[in-house]
């Protein structure tokens, strides 16, 4: 199985876990996207919302429990073919409750490009944007080293097959 | 893009592995008289634009939940990036809500829409 292992340096991510957990707290009762279910049948909305929801809050449980407390102790985290969709899920269902909460003062434009001086930035949409720039950075790593699991699915039912050596990629995203 | 079928349309086929299906939904194959596509109209899948989600993450979302090849996914994520909108998929609505389901359970921002509404 391939599994890439990422080291992160605590100073910089501990901080980012709280908003985390907050902002994944209140997805537990809210979409993330900004989508409306008018288009769909009534007989099936709420259905259709309950297991969007339950489908979230599955995601982001799994993100969270990254940071156990065995990251607290070497600071890394794993992921492999089994955790690598449900991760780029969650992570991309957190950075849209951030750009919708936290975020919403940027222009599009800034947030599609990259083109924020994080330093420039007001304080309190400091730690939001590099909340937001920490997943979006985990999204790419797995998309990139792991996209043929994705494509695959958890159980190799479908897609390319990729080379399993068996052995982990390892990767230092510590600034330090 | 073509209908994949007008006349025996698939129920909840399965999309792709872990999406989940369509709430209440049994996989089964439903044969439909050959006047149900035209009864029941086109339906479009639209994926909009965001600010937010990568166009890597993308263009791995339509391979995944359409099978499309990567320069087709490629494509339709552009259309998205600088049209605002793209049609991935149309045609009977039970397909097109299962689509855009999966599409959501993924967190783009897709919608159902029909030549009805314009």
């Amino acid at each position: 199985m391939k599994r890439i292992e990422v080291k992160l340096s605590l100073p910089v991510v501990a901080p980012l876990l709280d908003l985390m957990k907050d902002s994944s707290d209140v997805l537990e009762a809210q979409i993330a996207a900004p989508i409306t279910l008018d288009d769909i049948d009534a007989d099936f909305r709420e259905d259709w919302r309950a297991e969007l929801l339950a489908g979230q809050h599955e995601e982001l449980h799994a993100l969270m429990g990254l940071f156990n407390s065995d990251f607290f102790i070497n600071g890394v985290v794993a992921f492999d073919e089994e955790n690598a969709e449900i991760i780029v899920r969650a992570c991309s269902a957190l950075r849209l409750r951030l750009r919708r909460h936290d975020l919403h003062v940027l222009e599009d434009e800034q947030l599609e490009s990259g083109g924020v001086d994080i330093e420039r930035l007001p304080a309190g949409l400091q730690k939001p944007f590099m909340c937001y720039v920490f997943l979006g950075t985990i999204q790419e790593l797995i998309i990139q080293h792991l996209d043929g699991a994705i494509l695959r699915g958890p159980t190799g039912e479908a897609g390319p097959v990729e080379d399993d050596d068996g052995s982990a990629d390892d990767f230092d995203l510590d600034k330090d | 893009m073509s209908n994949p079928a007008p006349i025996t349309a698939r129920r909840a086929e399965p999309l792709l592995a872990g999406a989940g299906s369509r709430p209440g939904l049994a996989p089964e194959e439903v044969a439909l008289p050959e006047s149900a596509f035209a009864v029941q109209g086109p339906w479009r899948v639209v994926v909009l634009n965001d600010p937010v989600n990568s166009m890597g993450y993308v263009v791995l979302v339509f391979r995944k939940v359409f099978g499309f090849a990567e320069p087709r996914a490629r494509r339709h994520m552009l259309e998205v990036h600088e049209q605002g909108r793209s049609v991935v998929w149309s045609g009977l609505r039970e397909q097109a809500e299962l689509y855009a389901f999966a599409l959501q359970q993924w967190h783009l921002t897709a919608i159902l829409e029909t030549d009805e509404a314009h």
